[in-house]
């Protein structure tokens, strides 16, 4: 029987399972993404009650062959820090992307640092747009379908900056208009801003957006992404209170 | 499997119970029917009776068996106060707290990995009570995980919207506490959460 030994792990879903037991969804450094059973975690006497939350980073060990395991310790690996607002919301939209593109038991330990490293990033004021740019370029890249960022594909010159390109999902960027679907145009300087992992400027982000939205419509499927949905919902409802208190302070001058 | 296909019947309807496993449906079943036929009849009644007569209050959508429930009828509630809250039986809950303002009952929580929406949470309805005029505050009484905390902010944000105030209970050390037996979490947000004394 296969035992794993507190290894650095997030939980990315957790769903009430009988009376006391939860079941995880848990994205581990080790061997990827793995379902376990945590029994008894819901009772009040349980010591890992208040422990087994999304976004925090955890050692956990667990047993088990076969599709679901059997958590048997956990502790924290790092100290809490929670998601708030919108960056909660970008978190949960993470955890989507990762249980969409997954499978269980593959191994992908720079993917798990790239996660790593986008949590630490949500958990900052940081502006989150910027971070899902950059854990979507590296979560295709290691589920093996990474973007052509710096070359044309026909005739293999680098992306000038200055220059519009076709970019079709597949196959890469094109100076020529392609046959079929599935094609966006672009700057030079996007793709080389998401090869670089720096976005200068809102019309680099703005593209960054567009063409990881059309590339990954083709690997998460045609179900509707709710995180994202939600997102959208939260700002929308954010422009209208700013828009609201703006109006109040109008008012009171 | 026992020969009737009405005891049959009664074990698999058992199981809908929540923790109610195949060899618990049969235990109740054969205990009712041997020994507590009268609490059958009683149970079965009541049963009816709820699931015909019990829905959801128009306004805050708690249990209720009429078009408006008890709480949003009195007279005594402060009407200045709104809580908002995951489940009827945190209603309960925090009724035992001395809380004296009126409810809303979203019946569930944000859960976009779920797939549950703010459509499934009757958020129009909240805002339609929220635009009547009367709350000077809500307060967001959901749970304390990374679903019941989403949908506290967008709430929060809908109620700013509507230019009125929206608080979040406080979370942190229970009452009785050590620090030593606490877990590094829940530390953690008491300390962010301090205030001055």
């Amino acid at each position: 029987m296969a035992r794993v030994s507190l290894n650095p792990s997030y939980v990315l879903h957790r769903r009430s399972y009988r009376e006391t037991s939860v079941l995880l969804e848990v994205f581990s450094a080790e061997q990827g993404r793995v379902a376990l059973v945590a029994r008894g975690v819901r009772q009040t006497r349980s010591r890992y009650r208040n422990i087994l939350q999304p976004f925090w980073r955890l050692q956990i060990s667990w047993f088990g062959k076969g599709e679901l395991g059997t958590l048997t310790a956990v502790e924290p690996d790092a100290p809490f820090r929670p998601l708030i607002g919108r960056q909660l919301i970008a978190g949960f939209y993470l955890n989507e992307l990762l249980l969409r593109l997954l499978h269980r038991h593959e191994s992908h330990r720079e993917l798990f640092n790239a996660y790593d490293d986008a949590i630490a990033q949500l958990s900052t004021p940081e502006d989150e747009e910027r971070v899902l740019r950059v854990f979507e370029k590296r979560l295709l890249q290691a589920t093996g379908y990474g973007l052509r960022l710096d070359h044309e594909v026909q005739s293999g010159k680098a992306i000038d900056p200055e220059e519009r390109y076709y970019y079709q999902v597949d196959t890469g960027p094109l100076e020529a208009v392609p046959n079929g679907a599935e094609y966006i145009k672009v700057h030079g300087r996007t793709l080389l801003a998401i090869a670089a992992e720096r976005f200068d400027g809102d019309d680099v982000l703005r593209e960054a957006k567009q063409l990881m939205r059309l590339v990954l419509a083709r690997y998460v499927g045609t179900k509707p992404l709710f995180s994202r949905e939600l997102y959208h919902a939260y700002l929308k409802n954010m422009a209208y209170s700013e828009l609201k208190l703006k109006k109040n302070a109008e008012n009171n001058t | 499997m026992a020969d009737s296909p009405l005891i049959n019947q009664l074990i698999d309807a058992l199981r809908c119970l929540p923790g109610i496993g195949p060899k618990s449906a049969q235990r109740i079943a054969y205990h009712l029917l041997q020994r507590d036929n009268e609490g059958a009849r009683r149970l079965a009644r009541a049963l009816n009776e709820a699931v015909d007569k019990v829905r959801h209050c128009e306004r805050c959508r708690a249990f209720s068996e009429g078009p408006v429930c008890r709480l949003c009828l009195s007279t005594k509630r402060d009407r200045s106060l709104l809580c908002v809250v995951e489940s009827p039986t945190d209603v309960q809950a925090v009724e035992e707290a001395d809380y004296s303002g009126l409810y809303f009952v979203l019946m569930g929580r944000l859960s976009p990995l779920d797939g549950i929406g703010p459509d499934d949470l009757g958020i129009d309805k909240l805002a339609a009570l929220l635009d009547e005029g009367n709350i000077k505050e809500v307060i967001l009484a959901t749970n304390l995980t990374v679903e019941g905390e989403a949908t506290a902010h967008y709430v929060g944000e809908l109620v700013h919207a509507k230019g009125i105030r929206a608080t979040r209970i406080a979370h942190g050390v229970p009452l009785g506490g050590e620090l030593e037996y606490i877990d590094s979490g829940t530390l953690s947000q008491a300390i962010m959460g301090r205030r001055e004394i």
